[in-house]
């Protein structure tokens, strides 16, 4: 069998992630902040704080201008009669092969962020493991759940 | 059985039991509390909760109703909220029945239905007669074994009424194996972590009273060391004790009946359990060697099931306690005839070695400096690194990967060597990791889920050459059509022969 085609998801889930890191990892400037409500800011207390908040913000940053482009950079997708290929991580680049007789159930969510920007996510679930793709066009989850589940139908087995 | 029923009434008191069982440690701690103050109405409060305990058990009994239709076991649960549950034969997974002491006094039996679903926990039949438990399993089990992948040639059973099916082989555990196993079983650690939580809760009780004074004053030496040593001593050997009898307790009287299409393990002296696991239900197999045991020549063979297993969640299975290396293999041909045993396999290459060695001794190592810097302590305590590269290359050298037409085997080491042999069309899915560093060398992970309990578990062997890496997530993609152009394209230094036990 050949190697099937693989799809990138849809460039508008950058967006949702930019703006998902933005609110969401604000909470991490809250551990400084709980730091310097209990030591105070003096001298050598003061430094931590001031080192803890600029690596934060570093990360923040990072979080929502650079990594939202490269997951989605990095991420593929494939389905077809056999099975669902994943590859995705832009550090730890994992590929999951997830045989399409394996699938317990497929559905598709939708947050208020996602409906926003008409994404959705479809999840997949095995008897021990359950997989994402994450930000697909809501028709094209529907269509990529529709797919799945065909496919699985044919791929009739026991768990 | 076609009416609804009600379980023994004894349900009523197991049940409660159950509830005491399962909050000990806090009724313990109440109990110490509340015996040392004078004006605590101490006993009022015991015969109240235990009355509560009752009255609830036996309004669940009373609600409790179930009964088998078509194939099918219906329970309707809930005091207030009722619960309809049905479970089907075909989904069935596991069936456990159980005979715990107070069920034993009165002739019963706890029958627990464990399908792939978390919900089938409530589908647990806490008290029943041997006769009725009897009727349900084999009223469950009748078809149970027909729908499976092979049901073609299996079709003409549906029809008949099968009869208990044929025993094939029964073997027991030989009462040296038990008792090797006994003396060095794992839950060592466990048993002394029971101990000391034991012993913090009732240690500000007897520090103050005289018995505490007393033995002290009968020690030999007042020195503390010898004191630390001595307490630590005894921990030790209250913990093995524990171990020793709990294991005991647990595997005596095992027994492995291989039957036409299922396996019945049943184990234990004081509580007995009677596991049914159909072949066509077996998730994986894992072979663990432990530390201990290891160098002894022992092993304890384990299954995996997709029912919910034990209370943590994890479907592994017993399927033998403790057997020579020597005799796995006859073992496990007697028992699962249809698993390959030798496997053509790979190893992680020489430059993951100093990955594995890293890896286990960076930390300790990182940590005994400091320490060793901070509190200027005995030279001897590098040897505490050292023992973690050994162990570092002890897992380097143990992990391995084999495949064969329609098995994997994943090796690795954490303090035990597990071996895990697994049918491709079990495997829910296969991973290949690869960090940035494994990216320099052309080195990946690979991972393996199979279902069992309630989260499944993961078989991993880490830094293999790359091409191995793909290679397996390319034969799942082939799965069981027989992989003739890549079984024999290449021939490494590093091939073992795989699990390498005669």
């Amino acid at each position: 069998m050949s190697e099937p085609a693989f799809h990138k998801i849809t460039p508008r889930a950058i967006r949702v992630w930019q703006f998902g890191n933005l609110v969401g990892n604000l909470f991490f400037f809250a551990i400084p902040a709980a730091y310097a409500a209990v030591f105070g800011l003096n001298d050598f207390h003061f430094w931590i704080v001031t080192s803890a908040t600029s690596i934060i913000f570093i990360a923040w940053m990072l979080s929502i201008f650079l990594m939202p482009y490269l997951t989605w950079k990095n991420w593929r997708y494939a389905i077809n009669e056999k099975e669902i290929d994943l590859k995705r991580g832009v550090l730890f680049k994992t590929r999951t092969l997830i045989p399409l007789s394996r699938v317990q159930h497929v559905d598709t969510r939708q947050g208020p962020l996602l409906r926003w920007y008409n994404l959705s996510t479809v999840t997949i679930s095995t008897a021990a493991t359950t997989h994402e793709i994450p930000g697909l066009d809501t028709q094209l989850a529907d269509r990529v759940r529709r797919q799945i589940s065909t496919y699985a139908r044919l791929a009739e087995d026991d768990v | 059985m076609s009416e609804f029923e009600r379980q023994h009434p004894i349900a009523a008191v197991s049940r409660a039991f159950g509830l005491i069982r399962g909050n000990f440690i806090t009724i313990l701690i109440f109990l110490f509390v509340g015996a040392q103050s004078d004006n605590f109405p101490f006993l009022w409060w015991i015969g109240g909760g235990f009355g509560l305990l009752l009255v609830l058990g036996v309004a669940n009994w009373w609600r409790f109703l179930y009964k088998i239709e078509d194939g099918t076991l219906h329970i309707k649960s809930g005091i207030f909220v009722r619960k309809d549950l049905y479970l089907t034969k075909d989904r069935i997974q596991v069936i456990d029945v159980t005979s715990g002491l107070l069920q034993r006094m009165f002739g019963l039996v706890r029958l627990d239905i464990q399908t792939a679903g978390s919900s089938s926990r409530q589908a647990a039949i806490d008290a029943i007669t041997k006769v009725k438990a009897a009727e349900v399993n084999r009223m469950l089990r009748q078809a149970g074994a027909v729908n499976t992948e092979d049901s073609i040639e299996n079709q003409e059973f549906e029809d008949t009424p099968l009869t208990e099916q044929e025993l094939l082989k029964r073997i027991k555990l030989p009462a040296k194996e038990l008792l090797i196993a006994a003396s060095t079983s794992g839950s060592f650690g466990i048993a002394l972590s029971i101990i000391a939580t034991v012993f913090s809760q009732i240690e500000p009780l007897i520090s103050e009273s005289e018995l505490f004074e007393y033995l002290f004053g009968m020690l030999p030496s007042q020195t503390d060391t010898i004191m630390i040593i001595t307490v630590i001593a005894v921990f030790v050997v209250f913990a093995w004790l524990l171990s020793f009898f709990s294991t005991l307790f647990t595997y005596g009287n095992f027994q492995l009946d291989v039957k036409e299409k299922e396996i019945v393990v049943s184990r234990g002296i004081f509580e007995k359990k009677r596991i049914t696991v159909p072949f066509n239900r077996i998730q994986a197999i894992h072979i663990t060697e432990g530390i201990i045991r290891q160098p002894l020549g022992y092993a304890s063979v384990h299954l995996e099931s997709a029912g919910y297993g034990d209370d943590k969640g994890t479907g592994s299975i017993v399927l033998y306690p403790l057997i020579r290396i020597n005799n796995l293999k006859k073992l496990l041909n007697d028992v699962l005839p249809d698993y390959q045993k030798e496997f053509e396999g790979t190893r992680p290459p020489g430059r993951s070695a100093r990955r594995y060695i890293f890896r286990s001794s960076f930390l300790v190592t990182a940590i005994t400096g400091f320490v060793y810097w901070q509190m200027a302590l005995n030279v001897w305590i590098w040897l505490i690194p050292v023992i973690s590269l050994i162990w570092g290359w002890k897992k380097y050298s143990d992990a391995a990967l084999g495949w064969s037409d329609d098995m994997f085997l994943l090796r690795n080491r954490r303090l035990s060597r597990s071996t895990a042999f697994i049918k491709k069309k079990r495997v829910q899915d296969a991973s290949m990791i690869q960090s940035p560093f494994q990216k320099l060398r052309d080195l990946a992970s690979v991972q393996v889920f199979v279902a069992s309990g309630d989260r499944g578990k993961s078989f991993q062997v880490r830094d293999l050459e790359i091409e191995d890496a793909k290679k397996l997530i390319h034969q799942l993609r082939k799965n069981g059509v027989s992989t003739t152009d890549s079984a024999e394209d290449e021939l490494k230094s590093n091939q073992p022969k795989l699990p390498g036990w005669n």
